[in-house]
């Protein structure tokens, strides 16, 4: 058959829109799973998102960028910034008029002398006001930041391990800089206390949406519900256009520069940019999980960008499986939904009492459960999830050859 | 000269031997003043304090101490003699009055202690005023205490501008004795002693002389100037201040104020740019001995340990262990546990290494970017433990001799834990270069690094001396976490916040695999972080160091010792 290649190739696609559009829309709109459980699903595939991203630039060009969460987080600062616009009644309005965001008013850093009157809306809050500009800069402040950084990165030939540690450094140096509370980014508080999504009000500084009739409120289920259709549509759009770019000579090039950079460039091709590309694309992506979890989450503080946020989504990735799209997803959900099941147990587990005061409980151990987890795939399947059922048919079939291992596209 | 201040001393110690005996003389006129002091009348008490400062006795400090904490008592004796009495528990049924300076039961004739129910007693109630009073008499008497601390805190609070105003009139009697120790012992360790004194014999003149007298005024200004020290700056600030506010100061006046106060920050400044240098020096050498374990990890084997700060934090709580097990505490000290900590930290954390290496690293040493995320994932597993284990915030306590410091010049303080830290780094250094270029195992470990496959057919085991290699250094670490805890606190991820950014700093700026590179990039990191510090903040000096070795390795990605010729390619 001719489709068969055709269909395998499409069963991922197929399978996503199965389950994340049909099957768990359908239970909620059935009245089986509440809308929490549609709301944590909608939350991880933002981070799936990420791990998307990530995958483009490990997965395929070999670049191993641990500043994935920094981009998710300035997504997410962004939109952070312009839910507190429009959220929180306990907010002032300021000299110039405009309604000072009650989670900045909270730890605003007055210097000596000024009284809380004196409370201003720093100018960077405010492009942040409407719903369009947000999304613009939200996109496009994280792929400049990742031009920024990966001009002079890959320029310079930094890669491997040293572009590891110097996209955590950065990460690290970041997370730093939001949690001060001179930066006015509401210091480790975070943002938080947002109310409503408000799609008027493009007049600086005056709320109109109450009046608009063109506000809707955050916690009501229809806007959580239609959050995760548009979280789940996203998804299937970036997949959609990743396969594209992998699918492309472009493609075929970041492979190139994964298995063999130097061949490459002695070919005459500039490897840099072709990496600039995949990583101000999987920025942005990662930067498009910010502004959609964001809503879903209701907070967004500084530790969503630490170093270890970063590995995480490293880990979704190698558990899911490198170089294949839907591993990265996989990971992603499975990680997370592990995640849930193991911390929603609160026994402690016995025996533990022995060596650790007051006994383990599994929500305690999982930093550990996380670490032998990620050893477990490292060491013994470093193709991940995705690739398991095909080993395991091939063992089966027994005309295995592991060794090996075809990389295999999409 | 050195004899005159022999006999001098002499001289004064006849003076302070000859005064302690008089005071055991006077001790029945002694005795009728601390009756005086359990008056029920105010005035009464309190010209018996006053009376008090006349006298030298050791126990006089504690004397008002207990006057204040109202643990005084009148106690009709077995003579029917009233007396001043210490209880200090008295809701127990059982009194045992003590007397109030020695601090001693009262006997009888037979030598049992007396022991009264509380009716007996009649309790002595200081007002406010009292106290305030007895608190500043404190500071008076502590300036004669043989004990050098107590006494550099008597001498301190004299200065004070509030124990100034509380002594009044008995500022004269501290005047004579801060000037005696002004020109008293000249011994080192009383060198500090004379200083502060002449300082705040200084501050009591100053005070008493106002402005209006002029001249005399001024010239105690351009006198306390000279003393360069941080309290008087801050006294000429105040007081500059306060002159200002009052009515238009005389220019001349006005002119030496701030000369004085010139004159201090130049040298202040000076000390603080020396002090930050040398916290700069100690950080820097923590952040070598960290980068010396990777550079061996990271810069000889190739592997990507994202662990070399957990492997540190082992080091520290190691030495948290071994004081748990001596016992150690501030009250107690038992400072042979600091001596033991050192190896058992190394060795810990070298067994920890040896261990990783065995079960996970060996199997992933020609995939880096791997071995970067087991290791981290091994991290993991090892903070989070240790959190369990232990809790979040322990407390190590520097041994006894690791507090204070030596007093280069005045206000240069180097701590002894700091210059502990920098000759541990010395020691490792010298130990690690003896190790790699004199020593069979070191032979075996640069050949099997250089060449493994020449290495193992010359009967090298390389398996073995690749985990050797890796467990060393991680022990290297360990002894980092260990001199850590003498300046910093220690948690479970301090590793991760402190450190392993900062030492994959250090040694991607100082080559990798050099140790001369690092040991450059140490220092210069380390101090460069602690100067620029305190003019732009901690987080802003960090965003600054990055940027910088950001364009530094835009200019040379392979580190200041790059290596040259064949070894040079990728």
């Amino acid at each position: 058959m001719i489709d068969q290649d055709r269909l395998k190739r499409n069963l991922p696609l197929i399978l996503w829109l199965l389950l994340g559009l049909v099957i768990v829309p359908g239970l909620y709109l059935a009245g089986i799973t509440s809308i929490g459980t549609v709301n944590k699903l909608g939350r991880y595939m933002t981070f799936a998102l990420v791990a998307i991203g990530l995958d483009l630039i490990w997965g395929y060009a070999g670049i191993l960028g641990l500043c994935q969460a920094l981009f998710f987080c300035l997504g997410g600062y962004a939109m952070g910034m312009y839910l507190a616009h429009h959220g929180g009644p306990e907010g002032i309005i300021d000299k110039t008029g405009w309604k000072l965001p009650a989670c900045l008013f909270v730890v605003y850093p007055y210097k000596v002398g000024e009284a809380p009157g004196d409370a201003v809306v720093p100018w960077f809050w405010k492009p942040f006001w409407s719903l369009p500009s947000t999304i613009f800069l939200g996109l496009f402040i994280p792929g400049l930041v990742a031009f920024i950084i990966g001009y002079f990165g890959f320029r310079s030939r930094v890669r491997g391990v040293y572009f590891a540690i110097l996209t955590q450094a950065i990460t690290v140096a970041a997370q730093n800089f939001f949690t001060m509370n001179n930066m006015k980014f509401c210091g480790t508080n975070g943002l938080t206390r947002f109310e409503r999504i408000c799609l008027a009000g493009h007049e600086h500084g005056v709320d109109v949406c109450q009046k608009a009739n063109l506000s809707f409120q955050l916690s009501s289920d229809s806007l959580q519900f239609s959050l995760y259709l548009l979280t789940a549509v996203s998804i299937f759009g970036t997949y959609v256009l990743y396969r594209y770019v992998i699918s492309s000579r472009l493609g075929r090039i970041l492979v190139a520069i994964r298995d063999a950079e130097s061949t490459l460039r002695f070919s005459g091709y500039k490897p840099y940019k072709y990496k600039l590309f995949a990583f101000v694309l999987a920025a942005m992506t990662a930067a498009l999980g910010g502004l959609l979890y964001v809503p879903q989450m209701k907070i967004i503080t500084p530790y969503n960008m630490g170093a270890e946020r970063s590995i995480l989504i490293v880990i979704f990735v190698a558990v899911g499986g490198r170089n294949t799209l839907s591993g990265a997803l996989v990971g992603a959900l499975t990680v997370n939904l592990l995640y849930d099941f193991l911390t929603s147990f609160n026994q402690p587990i016995p025996l533990t009492g022995l060596i650790f005061p007051g006994g383990l409980t599994f929500a305690k151990t999982w930093p550990i459960v996380l670490g032998l987890l990620f050893l477990t795939v490292v060491l013994g399947y470093p193709d991940g999830l995705v690739k398991l059922p095909s080993h395991f048919w091939s063992n089966i079939k027994n005309k295995s050859n592991l060794t090996d291992k075809q990389k295999t596209i999409g | 000269m050195s004899r005159l201040y022999l006999g001098l001393t002499f001289i004064l110690l006849f003076l302070i031997f000859n005064q302690k005996v008089k005071a055991e003389e006077l001790y029945p006129e002694l005795q009728e003043v601390l009756l005086r002091l359990g008056s029920k009348k105010t005035s009464e008490r309190k010209t018996a304090i006053m009376d008090l400062a006349n006298y030298q006795h050791p126990g006089l400090e504690e004397l008002m101490e207990s006057f204040k904490r109202r643990q005084l008592y009148i106690w009709v004796g077995p003579e029917d003699k009233p007396r001043l009495v210490l209880c200090e528990n008295i809701k127990n049924d059982q009194i045992y009055p003590k007397d109030p300076l020695t601090k001693e039961k009262i006997k009888n004739v037979g030598g049992k202690p007396f022991q009264v129910s509380g009716t007996t007693l009649r309790q002595v109630r200081p007002a406010r005023v009292e106290r305030g009073l007895a608190e500043n008499i404190k500071s008076l008497f502590k300036l004669s205490s043989s004990n050098p601390e107590i006494q550099l805190s008597g001498i301190k609070k004299c200065g004070e501008a509030k124990t100034i105003k509380g002594l009044g009139a008995l500022s004269d009697l501290a005047l004579e004795q801060l000037d005696r120790i002004a020109i008293g012992r000249s011994d080192g360790s009383s060198n500090k002693l004379r200083r502060l004194a002449y300082e705040s014999a200084l501050l009591i003149r100053i005070t008493q002389t106002p402005v209006s007298t002029g001249d005399a005024h001024t010239q105690l200004v351009a006198e306390l100037g000279n003393t360069k020290s941080q309290r008087s700056l801050k006294f000429l600030e105040k007081s500059i201040d306060k002159l200002n506010k009052g009515q238009a100061l005389d220019e001349e006046v006005s002119r030496i104020y701030q000369a004085a106060i010139a004159k201090i920050n130049t040298y202040q400044n000076f000390i603080s740019l020396f002090n930050n240098l040398f916290q700069g020096i100690s950080l820097g050498s923590v952040l070598i001995l960290m980068a010396l374990g990777l550079a061996i990890t990271f810069g000889l084997m190739g592997v990507i340990n994202m662990a070399h700060g957990e492997l540190m934090m082992i080091g520290a709580y190691t030495t948290y262990v071994i004081q748990q097990v001596f016992h150690h505490s501030p009250e107690t000290p038992n400072d042979i546990y600091f001596l033991c900590a050192l190896p058992a930290s190394f060795l810990m954390a070298a067994t920890v290494g040896f261990l990783m290496e065995f079960f996970v690293i060996r199997h992933l040493y020609k995939r880096p970017l791997e071995s970067l995320l087991a290791t981290w994932g091994i991290g993991l597993i090892l903070i989070q433990i240790v959190r369990l284990r232990f809790g979040d915030n322990i407390g190590v306590n520097a041994p006894s001799w690791g507090r204070g410091g030596i007093e280069v010049i005045q206000d240069l303080i180097f701590p002894y834990g700091r210059c502990f830290i920098i000759v541990i780094c010395i020691l490792s250094v010298m130990g690690i270069y003896y190790l790699m270029s004199q020593t069979q195992i070191g032979l075996m470990m640069r050949a099997t690094m250089q060449n493994r496959e020449m290495a193992s057919g010359l009967g090298v085991n390389t398996g073995f001396i690749d985990r050797c290699t890796f467990a060393f250094g991680s022990g290297i670490a360990g002894i980092a976490g260990y001199a850590w805890t003498l300046i910093g606190g220690v948690t479970p991820n301090m590793g991760q916040t402190n450190f392993i950014v900062d030492s994959f700093l250090v040694v991607v700026t100082g080559g990798v695999g050099e140790i001369v590179g690092v040991i450059c990039a140490g220092i210069g990191i380390g101090s460069l972080t602690k100067t620029i510090e305190p003019t732009i903040g901690t987080i802003w000096a960090k965003i600054l160091l990055l940027i910088a070795v950001v364009v530094f390795i835009q200019f040379k990605p392979s580190g200041l010792f790059a290596p040259k010729g064949r070894l040079a390619d990728d």
